[in-house]
């Protein structure tokens, strides 16, 4: 568990592209860097470096390179796939002192930020122009760009305005050997190959994106919400497909459970939900004020036939804020019930979603867990919740068995293994369930173009039997907690 | 008793933490330092890595790191598990101070305040030289360095706790007659309810001004106040200090000396006084004798703008035509979660142009001692601060908050800003003053009526800190 030791000639150097207030090396302050938003993996790292500019990261790089020695970026940490563990001692490169939004440029309807700046802070820049910025990861008010652009992050608006790579239009990358590169960007003709469209969702293993050039959008006119409640969960979901069937286009569809409702009703964060309901259907519409309302009357249609039992319509920004804040509060309500959460994160084709959800909980019953199913119905996106202690050995056993059963449940029903949150660490061993050997060995290659040695995030995304080809990936003991 | 088990006994407290990581962006030390161990969630991995045995309350890590935490508590509003942040630090304050003393500066301010007849004779010599104007004079004289710079803080500090220009100049009461929707009797939505003051130690060392100020308002909107004696230092600044014994101490006194006086509630008009008393409850929970007496004493405290705006209309003065920005203060803000209430307040005087300061949520870096203890990420907050409240392009500024006041104070001194700081409530009693509020209540029932102190009139007493505005009329 602790940090693999780390040679003093190797942080003087560190120290001196840096400066002494930007290398870590404390086995007992690097505590704090064992684990991301998931804290089922610990892992320290062997130190972490605080660089503030594109030529310190090429500097680190190239000295961390130099020495065979392993690197993981990490932005804000809120990851939910182990992304940002550091494993094969490797060092953290930090990207927390990066965080300017470096240009608004309302002309080309661009931004050019610094990969450690805050996702929701890039819209509230924006937004005195009339333009915000799309993907809305529900840990926006903490999550960084760079963050977003390694896992291409979705969020609960992706249903209509799609997710991190449809964004992203150019990059400022530091390749694993220390060579700054750029890729995309304005006033250049499209690339022959589409290196801005490989490099999001690489989940670090290409190199550290170090600018990061976005499309911002106009913010609409008008939104409007409403909210549906079902007795059956499988309703809900129904109506989902029927709403999307017709030809309706909402900017979000998001259902909560019973399970969850339950949470978040008996939380401080209690939004009136009804608490005997077993599903609440979330849909929003948002373009030209005109068309809102009957938008919303279509959508109220289809979750009736459905078997709504109340839907309740929002107008004002207050009344749509009311209508969400059971969905937004969800995460942090079940931090009220158990003191830990796995978040799991797959997808399935949306006709599919009754069928799916009812295996879920069936497996949730038959481990005796508690399971919480709040999700993008929309993009049939899935985040079951699995709410346990971690300090009870046996039932992490059970999680874990459980854990591994739903995915294979996505996966018969034509679905995949991650929805938006990434492979990362969690995922890599479920990588066979979906892909064949030589479409992983496909990839492996393509990740040995950028990364011949192996060093940029080694122990991610590919699995195991393949992962050991690439030199310096044998995991030292990750606990696993 | 075990060293860690302050925090041993909040382990589930801690594990409410699912390291989701929304504290991050809110957190002013993690903001400027971009070190995971400098956030909350950081904070809260060490504490728990404390309990878990894998790290020595006495390391060097769990020693900076909780020991460079502000205490602003921005991250609790932002956290979506409700963990109760600002009590698990003062726990872990505790288990860090025993396993290695605090720093000198720091024992040495938390002696000064902890005795009465020690700061009595601290603020009252250190108001003497205010008055004198001995630390204005200093400023301009000390040489530069790093000693002369937290000097400089220090003396800039007292210098800002001086009555600002408020009242001078000001037309007398009777002139102007206030548009008044209350009744000058005391018989507005306070009617009936009696109140007592929580004097405070810096408050009523340096601020006394703002405490009469306080029992005017508070009278002539027809609240009873009434004198509480036997009162003494609320204990936050131990409690943050993680000398929870002193703490506990105090607020046991507190609690007996307001019960003796039998008021309905109790008022206060320092921010970070009011956050550590709302909490009395959590601090003596333990305490057989004292844990229900605690509670029922938290459910009874109020901010003076919560007294002011928690009923009918506030009673309304004569205009001042003055553009003021408004600071919130951290604890009033994050930590006791009153956002609207000094705003209303401030709508009851006529012409009074209210502007917010940028990023205003943010702490000032005052944080109680911080200012003296981290001087350097103190003055970088400050100065971030000052330069936010200089952008209003308002020369005044009100914030609830001794602390507050000094720093933001010290920082416009330092940074030569022509802007003047008060208190609230000082800026509705001058409002009230020009209206002749005060002229009309003078001798009738129910006004505020408050004992004098028996010490008063020494140049040392605490009481005698009435600023330049004149002392209400009463009995």
């Amino acid at each position: 568990m602790t940090a693999p030791v780390i040679p003093a000639a190797l942080i003087s150097s560190l120290s001196r592209i840096v400066g002494d207030d930007g290398v870590i090396r404390d086995p007992e302050r690097l505590l704090v860097y064992e684990s991301d938003g998931l804290t089922q993996y610990r892992h320290a790292p062997a130190a972490v470096v605080l660089p503030r500019t594109t030529e310190e990261v090429a500097a680190v790089v190239k000295e961390l390179a130099a020495g065979g020695r392993a690197f993981v970026a990490r932005g804000a940490g809120t990851g939910l796939s182990g992304g940002a563990l550091a494993v094969a001692g490797a060092v953290v490169i930090a990207t927390t002192r990066m965080n300017r939004v470096l240009e608004v440029d309302v002309e080309n309807r661009r931004a050019r930020v610094q990969p450690g700046t805050v996702n929701s802070h890039l819209t509230r820049e924006s937004l005195p122009h009339g333009f915000f910025y799309a993907p809305d990861p529900s840990s926006q008010s903490a999550c960084t760009i760079g963050g977003n652009v390694a896992e291409n992050s979705g969020g609960p608006h992706c249903l209509k305005y799609g997710v991190t790579s449809r964004y992203v239009t150019g990059l400022t990358v530091v390749l694993p050997d220390g060579e700054v590169v750029s890729f995309g960007g304005t006033g250049v003709e499209e690339d022959p190959y589409d290196l801005v469209g490989l490099f999001v969702g690489s989940e670090g293993c290409f190199g550290i994106a170090t600018e990061v050039e976005v499309t911002l959008t106009p913010v609409p006119e008008a939104a409007a919400a409403l909210l549906a409640i079902f007795d059956r969960l499988e309703d809900a979901a129904r109506a989902v497909t029927r709403i999307i069937a017709r030809g309706l286009l909402p900017a979000a569809l998001e259902i909560v459970d019973g399970e969850t409702i339950r949470a978040v009703e008996s939380s401080v964060f209690a939004a009136g939900y009804p608490t005997d309901a077993e599903a609440a259907l979330v849909v929003e519409f948002d373009g030209v004020e005109d068309s809102l309302a009957e938008e919303l009357a279509a959508a109220e249609a289809c979750c009736r036939d459905e078997g709504a039992r109340e839907v309740r319509k929002a107008a004002s920004d207050e009344e749509r804020e009311a209508l969400w804040r059971g969905r937004k509060k969800a995460f942090g309500a079940m931090g009220r019930i158990a003191p830990d959460l796995l978040v799991q994160d797959a997808t399935v084709p949306r006709t599919r979603l009754p069928a799916v959800l009812e295996r879920i909980m069936e497996i949730g019953r038959r481990y005796d867990l508690k399971v919480a199913n709040v999700f993008h119905a929309g993009d049939g996106n899935l985040h079951p919740n699995i709410l346990f202690d971690r300090r009870n050995r046996e039932e992490l056993a059970r999680v874990e068995q459980a854990s591994k059963e739903m995915m294979q449940a996505c996966v018969d029903a034509g679905g995949t293994i991650t929805g938006e949150h990434g492979v990362g660490v969690d995922k890599k061993e479920y990588m066979g369930l979906i892909y064949s050997r030589s479409v992983l060995e496909t990839m492996e290659e393509v990740r040995r173009v950028f990364d011949p040695a192996g060093l940029s995030n080694p122990g991610k995304v590919l699995p195991g039997s393949i992962r050991s080809a690439i030199r310096g990936a044998e995991e030292d003991a990750v606990a696993r907690v | 008793m075990r060293f860690d088990e302050a925090l041993q006994s909040q382990e589930e407290a801690i594990l409410n933490c699912v390291h989701c990581g929304f504290c991050l962006p809110a957190c002013p030390t993690y903001v400027r330092l971009g070190d995971e161990a400098d956030s909350p969630r950081g904070r809260l991995h060490l504490m728990r890595a404390v309990v878990e045995g894998r790290l020595d309350p006495g390391s060097d890590a769990f020693q900076d790191h909780i020991g460079r935490c502000l205490g602003c508590r921005a991250c609790e509003p932002v956290c979506p598990s409700g963990v109760q942040y600002g009590m698990l630090l003062e726990r872990a304050r505790q288990v860090a101070t025993s396993a290695r003393p605090p720093a000198r500066l720091t024992r040495l301010l938390l002696a000064l305040v902890r005795r009465d007849g020690v700061r009595r004779l601290w603020l009252g010599s250190s108001r003497l030289l205010r008055d004198l104007g001995i630390p204005e004079g200093l400023l301009a004289r000390l040489p530069e360095g790093p000693i002369s710079s937290r000097m400089k803080t220090a003396l800039a500090m007292l210098a800002s706790s001086a009555p600002s220009t408020l009242s001078i100049g000001a037309p007398n009461g009777a002139e102007e007659v206030a548009s008044r929707s209350g009744s000058p009797n005391g018989s507005g939505f306070g009617a009936g309810v009696s109140v007592g003051l929580l004097e405070g130690c810096v408050q009523k060392g340096l601020f006394g001004r703002v405490n009469r100020a306080t029992e005017r308002v508070l009278g002539a909107n027809g609240y009873r106040v009434v004198s509480v004696r036997s009162q003494g230092c609320c204990g936050a600044l131990h409690a943050h200090a993680g000398d929870l014994t002193a703490a506990r101490e105090m607020a046991r006194r507190n609690i007996a000396a307001f019960e003796e006086a039998g008021v309905d509630l109790v008022a206060v008009n320092a921010a970070g006084c009011g956050a550590a008393m709302v909490d009395y409850g959590h601090l003596l929970s333990g305490d057989a004798e004292w844990g229900g007496r605690a509670r029922s004493f938290a459910g009874r405290v109020r901010d003076v703008s919560q007294l002011l705006t928690g009923g009918d209309e506030v009673l309304r003065g004569a205009p001042l035509p003055l553009r003021v920005a408004y600071d919130p203060p951290c604890h009033l803000l994050h930590a006791q979660k009153i956002r609207h209430e000094p705003l209303r307040m401030l709508e009851a005087i006529p012409e009074l142009e209210v502007v917010a300061v940028p990023n205003g949520d943010e702490c000032c870096g005052g944080a109680g001692i911080y200012g003296l203890t981290h001087p350097e990420l103190g003055g970088r907050i400050g100065s971030d601060k000052v330069e936010a409240v200089v952008a209003t392009g308002a020369p005044w500024l009100a914030t609830g908050n001794p602390g507050c006041i000094m720093q933001i104070g010290a920082g416009l001194r330092i940074a030569e800003a022509k802007v003047e700081v008060c208190h609230p409530v000082e800026l509705l009693d001058e409002s009230y003053r020009r209206g002749g509020v005060y002229e009309g209540r003078r001798g009738a029932e129910g006004a505020a009526s408050v004992d004098p102190d028996p010490g008063r009139g020494s140049p040392l007493d605490e009481r005698a800190e009435t600023g330049a505005v004149p002392r209400p009329g009463g009995a």
